[in-house]
């Protein structure tokens, strides 16, 4: 096979799941039940007491989180949203949904590639409905400086959790800081499901217009008519079908019990990760150390410290059977941003974009695989 | 909560299906992939489509296939006002107006073509054929309104999957208009819990609803594992509606047994249809013909009048029997409400059907026990 036609051996990600979630799955199926039911209300009650949340809303994808998260925060047209470009691109298109704008701003660093505050401070106006920090490879952005800069101005605070689920702030749970959380259960995610999303709220109000906009802003759902509780509905506001169905809610709840343990895993990986690539010339390895122990270690992101050999440096290790991605290529440099939005510099993003590579992790990669992906990067670095 | 002696619908899930779901989370490979593919082809096939491609629900369908069709502020859709709301509120997600038109009659419910036309302005681009429950509404008809107006077609198959043209029955569902939406939520014909589809007969439109039913990337996760260059880009505004592969899988072992599962919902009906016809304040709708073209979403009956409708399904209920009607569009307070007292007075048609009809329980499992207790449920109700 070519290598432009063939599986890694070391892919990017890499998913096992244990016989309890199959077996979870096929009771589900064999059930017959399959949307929006009694699993999703028993994963949703599970993720939030985990979280420490008020509310955990089961949704389609982060995305649909997202969405709804910013139309929870009343981003209308005519709104602006500060979000990074240092992101998965469904950050920004959702405020583009609610007819808003994203607005884009810098991050801290190379070393630390999460939403700076005092740059976020600088881009709020007086059409700024809300600030969406990204808690970027799973590791704590600086949310409690930017919900005190929100409160101050009566602006939401909106939560991109996608990489982080059960990480830290200060003891406090990633996704509790804000208005809203948004999670991804992508399938390369440290939660994954396949396709879906979660979001969680405190705030009641909020809770009840999600429920109501993730199914068409109907006032009852099919289980609630099947079980005999309502009989019709009515629609009061423009909904969406965002809603997750029950196998996959079923497959959640599953793999949630073992989610703390896989998350321990991760971080020993990472730390091993982190001790190998330091000794590596010509890289900055993000973050610091002693955060490993409240991240979520979702992936190992790496910066070549030159610029301008990302592509080639990514290319040698795909000779060696090695999977790497860019997490991320700036979103206000896409052909669709730029065209929206012509004007916007962002010197430290742009080069963290030109100069990352995301390395192979998942939870059951062993130390030679990691001595493997260390070596050839060196290799491929010098 | 109440335990139904016959609920509304009941899905059957057979061994097959959940080995085939199993298989591939054992695979460990869940986001759109080979069985996406080979799903996307089954169905090509069944629909006799040149294109299928699937979304996330019938919803994301009709979004992206608006889109596809250039529908944007400002434009104006014609939406039957009976039907699923998600029939209007794809125009509503792309910045265009629901215009609502009449149905023919409480006796065949589908889009009126007359109507239709009667509702076209300047600012009209796309007509919206639904064709409910699964009987075919008259796309040929709509088809020549759509072409002499320059109008794009787009029919609502949400509920009417492997149905037969009405006027041509060598052909389905789905092929008529510029792109036809279909939905695989857990009380469909073909159902995976969530799921979608676009088809279409364009290959231009194809890639649009391709390209946008995943955030507009020039490349997928499944594309950078196979070797492909990690760098992307994103060329417009897309949105998350990708199914995933269990979904997919599950599609995939269902898809296989479809033709039989609607010919078994159309046996029901044909059963229900004798049984019940001739029964005093009861009407069948739709004719013979119909019921032979159509996919069987749904079995609707008719009552005289609201207040009966609604006697009937209180009855029906406290026989165990689960029932079910659609509001017409206009009646939600989101389209405006009925003003207290009165009527909405151009969409009459709409109205009533919306107001005399009842669905009675319909599956593909559905055994003649289970249709004597509803028949007799029927009956008793009736004779209340």
């Amino acid at each position: 096979m070519s290598t432009a036609e063939s599986f890694p051996e070391l892919p990017l990600f890499d998913l096992q799941l244990q016989p309890q979630d199959l077996e979870a799955v096929a009771e589900t199926l064999r059930s017959g039940w399959l949307t929006l039911g009694p699993r999703t209300a028993a994963f949703e009650e599970a993720f939030a007491a985990q979280l420490g949340a008020r509310h955990a809303l089961a949704v389609s994808s982060c995305t649909a989180a997202l969405h709804l998260a910013y139309l929870a925060a009343g981003v209308g047209p005519g709104d602006e949203v500060v979000v990074p470009s240092f992101t998965f691109t469904a950050t920004a298109a959702a405020a583009l949904y609610c007819g808003g704008t994203p607005v884009f701003a810098e991050i801290v660093s190379r070393e630390r590639p999460s939403l700076d505050p005092e740059d976020v401070e600088r881009r709020i106006t007086p059409r700024t409905k809300a600030v969406c920090v990204v808690h970027y490879a799973g590791y704590a952005a600086a949310a409690d400086r930017l919900k005190e800069l929100c409160d101050a101005r009566g602006i939401a605070l909106i939560e991109d959790v996608a990489h982080a689920p059960s990480a830290r702030l200060a003891g406090r749970k990633l996704g509790t800081w804000g208005l809203a959380g948004a999670f991804s259960f992508f399938s390369n995610k440290v939660l994954s499901v396949g396709e879906g999303g979660l979001l969680c709220t405190d705030d009641d109000d909020v809770a009840a217009f999600v429920r109501s906009r993730r199914s068409h802003a109907m006032t009852s759902g099919t289980w609630d008519r099947h079980s005999g509780r309502t009989d019709t509905y009515d629609v009061v506001g423009l909904g969406f079908n965002y809603r997750l169905d029950e196998p996959r809610a079923a497959l959640l709840l599953s793999r949630l019990q073992r989610l703390e343990a896989e998350i321990e895993r991760r971080r020993e990986l990472t730390r091993r990760y982190r001790e190998l690539l330091q000794q590596v010339d010509g890289i900055i390895v993000p973050f610091d150390d002693d955060e490993v122990p409240d991240s979520s270690c979702y992936v190992i992101p790496i910066m070549i410290e030159e610029d301008g050999r990302q592509a080639e440096v990514s290319s040698r290790l795909r000779e060696r059977g090695i999977q790497t991605s860019i997490f991320y290529p700036s979103i206000h440099l896409f052909s669709a941003y730029r065209k929206r939005f012509p004007d916007v510099s962002l010197p430290i993003t742009e080069l963290a974009s030109r100069t990352e590579l995301t390395l192979p992790f998942y939870p059951h990669m062993t130390c030679e695989d990691q001595d493997r992906v260390v070596t050839a990067l060196a290799e491929a670095v010098k | 909560m109440t335990a139904w002696r016959v609920p509304l619908t009941d899905v059957e899930v057979t061994e097959d299906d959940v080995q085939a779901v199993l298989a591939c989370l054992e695979s460990g490979w869940l986001t759109m992939g080979p069985r996406t593919q080979a799903f996307e082809q089954a169905l090509a096939e069944f629909v006799a489509t040149p294109h299928a491609v699937t979304v996330s629900s019938g919803t994301a369908a009709l979004h992206l296939a608006h889109l596809a069709a250039g529908i944007g502020p400002g434009d104006e859709v014609i939406v039957p006002a009976f039907t699923f709301v998600a029939s209007a509120t794809a125009a509503r997600y792309c910045g265009a107006e629901p215009v609502l038109c009449d149905v023919r009659g409480a006796h065949d419910f589908n889009i009126d073509p007359e109507d239709a036309a009667a509702r076209i302005t300047p600012r009209t681009r796309a007509i919206v054929a639904v064709h409910f429950c699964g009987y075919p509404a008259d796309v040929l008809a709509l088809r020549k309104l759509c072409d002499e107006r320059g109008l794009v077609l787009i029919e609502d198959c949400a509920q009417a999957i492997g149905a037969h043209l009405h006027g041509d029955s060598d052909r389905q569902v789905g092929t008529v208009g510029e792109l036809g939406a279909f939905s695989f939520f857990s009380k469909k014909q073909l159902c995976v819990g969530e799921g979608g589809m676009v088809s279409t007969a364009s290959q231009e439109l194809a890639e649009r609803v391709r390209l946008l039913r995943s955030h507009a990337l020039t490349s997928s996760t499944w594309d950078r594992h196979r070797g492909h260059d990690p760098a992307y880009d994103v060329v417009d505004v897309g949105f998350n509606y990708r199914l995933d592969e269990p979904r997919a899988a599950l599609g995939l072992s269902r898809i296989a047994r479809l033709r039989a599962s609607i010919d078994a919902r159309r046996a029901t009906v044909r059963a229900y249809r004798e049984r019940l016809h001739g029964l005093d304040g009861l009407e069948l709708i739709f004719d013979e013909q119909a019921v032979e073209r159509s996919s069987h979403f749904a079995f609707p009956v008719l009552l005289r009048d609201r207040g009966a409708r609604d006697r009937f399904r209180e009855q029906l209920k406290a026989s165990g029997v689960q029932t079910t009607w659609y509001p017409a569009l206009h009646s939600f307070s989101e389209y405006g409400g009925l003003t207290p007292g009165g009527r909405a007075t151009n969409l009459p048609r709409a109205l009533e059907v919306a107001e005399r009809h009842c669905a009675l329980p319909l599956s593909a499992t559905m055994s003649e026990d289970e249709v004597d207790v509803v028949v007799a449920a029927v009956s008793d109700a009736l004779a209340a």
